[in-house]
């Protein structure tokens, strides 16, 4: 299987701030990524690596096997707050698509927007924060690209317009075939439509794995007190709260835990991803 | 890439083109009563001495007519014309899209940064050039008796508003805030930027760089004490000194020295008893003291037939100067924006 990203010892500078430092990781492609992790994690910098509108200041960075360079037909990107030109209309933005983008789908464009209930006429200026990010997915979309950078796509819509937003980004994920890596800091969105997570957090991986790889393999046990290293080998401790008398243990396990004296319980998605950010290592 | 240029470029485009429009159609409404002008004061064609005064009349019958305002109007756009294009039409150029995050979906579709600039300089830059030399163009033929009667068309006011070097003053001032508002990534700071800069150039060239791009001559000649006088002397230090008006017909006096034989800068001492208010009969005892002091004139001076030599420099200059900005922000876009 081909990576869709890759990044080694990447670290991107801007004059003394260290947006990214050192992140390494391996984004199989074919999948709908999620890129989860707390603000100032890095998310942004690394989704704008990847598209090359960043340069990193070391380390390497590939998307789809090349070095990013903007302009690239391989590899579309919405930006954070999903900018578009105020002073053109909706139809102008698809005719800048059809003249800038040689494998412009205009057919998948049109139907996106008439979809969408997108009036052609309008100017861009004059539309909501959800029909705006449904315009600049649109154009991405229709460029047809093999990888699709999404940041922060739906952080300014409603709960509705999230839900239209995120069923049209599954539609175009199955037409196309197209691979997605899109950040958000709302895990319960990410749920519904990626297959494969990432946690950054502080630049680092935390945790990176198919969603119900992850499902299945983590754990949440309460007992009565314990030290976490009893739990077992090939077991590993995310996180650990005590009390006197009970622990509460979220343990990483392929292997199902049967032990009588726990209590056994599965977790969702965001309960995982919060215990990686606030177990050890998760704090910067 | 071209469509999106044209489109974000369209407005600006259309009310600059629509200011110049009025100005060329006052130029062709006028054309005829210029040359009708020139033809009654018997200047075209005019041979030898009478055409001294038949410039005078022809100019003193133009004064009050619409054709001089127009000539003023025509002068003030083609100078202010680059730092309008600098700020409207270069400084917000790549600074809007910085400012407004679009730089981030236009560098996502298909087509490199470099090529994006590119093509907003080429089809910005000619329009510029365009305009500006459309202007130029009709103004030099249109003002071609005036030139000649007046014969200051190196006064640095009328140069930069005659021929082909306001041509390049527009491309400059175009690229140069075209170049502000990719570094400063701010449109009004950027749009500020370049109104000094361009203005900052627009004195540089006519101060500093054309008196260096012309290679002025330089010649000695016997004060002429006999014509008008210019005098100014001080009653206490005795000090005085004199100008007179040079006899170069056309040409731009760089400086103009009253020396003495040794070559020196005359200052007197004076004679007040044959020059200044001292003296009974000032106004005929002071060219002939003034002749008995053996005075020359040093004039360092650019003749007129230099003009379109001196054009040609300016705008060679400009040229290469619009090449090495372009050069820089497509070399900039593409390496260190980030």
């Amino acid at each position: 299987m081909t990576s869709a990203l890759i990044a080694d010892g990447l670290t991107k500078r801007y004059g003394r701030r260290t947006a990214l430092s050192d992140c390494t990781l391996d984004i199989p492609a074919g999948h709908v990524v999620g890129l989860v992790g707390p603000n100032g994690a890095g998310k942004s910098t690394l989704l704008q690596l990847a598209c090359g509108l960043l340069d990193p200041t070391t380390g390497r960075i590939e998307a789809l096997g090349e070095r990013p360079v903007s302009g690239s037909p391989r590899v579309g990107f919405v930006a954070q707050d999903t900018p578009v030109y105020a002073g053109l209309t909706v139809a102008e933005h698809l005719r800048m698509g059809a003249h800038l983008n040689p494998s412009w789908d205009a057919g998948l464009a049109d139907r996106r927007i008439a979809q969408v209930g997108l009036d052609p006429a309008q100017k861009a200026g004059k539309l909501s924060g959800g029909q705006r990010a449904q315009l600049a997915l649109t154009v991405a979309a229709a460029k047809r690209p093999d990888l699709l950078l999404l940041d922060e796509p739906v952080a300014a819509l409603d709960p509705l317009a999230r839900r239209n937003f995120l069923q049209g980004l599954m539609e175009l994920t199955v037409e196309q075939g197209m691979s997605i890596i899109m950040s958000s800091h709302l895990v319960a969105d990410l749920e519904r439509v990626c297959d494969h997570l990432v946690l950054l957090v502080g630049s680092r991986v935390r945790v990176a794995g198919d969603v119900d790889d992850l499902l299945a393999g983590h754990h949440r046990l309460v007992g009565p007190r314990r030290e976490p290293a009893e739990v077992g080998s090939g077991r590993h401790v995310v996180e650990q709260s005590h009390t006197d008398v009970q622990s509460t243990l979220i343990v990483r396990s392929t292997a199902p835990i049967d032990d009588p004296a726990w209590q056994v319980d599965r977790l969702g998605l965001e309960d995982i991803v919060l215990a990686y950010m606030s177990g050890p290592g998760g704090q910067r | 890439m071209i469509w999106m240029t044209w489109r974000q470029f369209r407005n600006p485009a259309l009310v600059t083109g629509a200011l110049l429009l009025v100005l060329l159609a006052g130029l062709a409404l006028t054309w005829a009563q210029v040359t009708d002008l020139a033809a009654q004061a018997g200047f075209t064609g005019c041979q030898g001495d009478a055409c001294a005064g038949a410039a005078e009349t022809f100019l003193d019958s133009l004064r009050p007519r619409m054709a001089y305002e127009l000539h003023l109007a025509a002068i003030v756009t083609l100078i202010l014309l680059p730092v309008l294009l600098g700020i409207f039409w270069g400084a917000p150029l790549v600074a809007r899209e910085l400012e407004t995050g679009t730089y981030r979906m236009v560098f996502s579709q298909s087509v490199g940064r470099g090529r994006w600039l590119l093509v907003k300089l080429l089809i910005g830059g000619a329009a510029a050039a365009l305009g500006a030399g459309l202007l130029s163009l009709m103004l030099t033929r249109w003002a071609q008796p005036i030139d000649a009667a007046s014969a200051d068309r190196l006064n640095p006011l009328v140069f930069g508003a005659r021929g082909i070097v306001p041509v390049g003053y527009a491309a400059l001032a175009f690229v140069a805030g075209v170049t502000a508002g990719l570094l400063l990534r701010r449109t009004l700071t950027a749009m500020v930027v370049t109104l000094l800069v361009v203005a900052g150039l627009q004195l540089a060239g006519p101060l500093v760089v054309r008196p260096w791009l012309a290679d002025p001559a330089t010649t000695t000649v016997p004060l002429d004490v006999d014509g008008q006088l210019g005098i100014s002397m001080s009653m206490d230090t005795k000090e005085i000194r004199v100008h007179v008006e040079p006899d170069l017909r056309g040409a731009w006096v760089l400086s103009n020295t009253t020396v003495t034989s040794t070559g020196a800068e005359f200052t007197g001492p004076a004679d007040t008893t044959q020059c200044g208010p001292e003296a009974p009969r000032d106004r005929e005892t002071c060219p002939g003291w003034l002749k008995a002091q053996n005075l020359s004139q040093e004039l360092t001076y650019v003749p007129g037939s230099r003009f379109w030599a001196l054009q040609w420099r300016e705008f060679g200059v400009l040229i290469a100067l619009t090449l090495g900005l372009s050069w820089f922000s497509l070399w900039w876009i593409r390496r260190r924006l980030t």
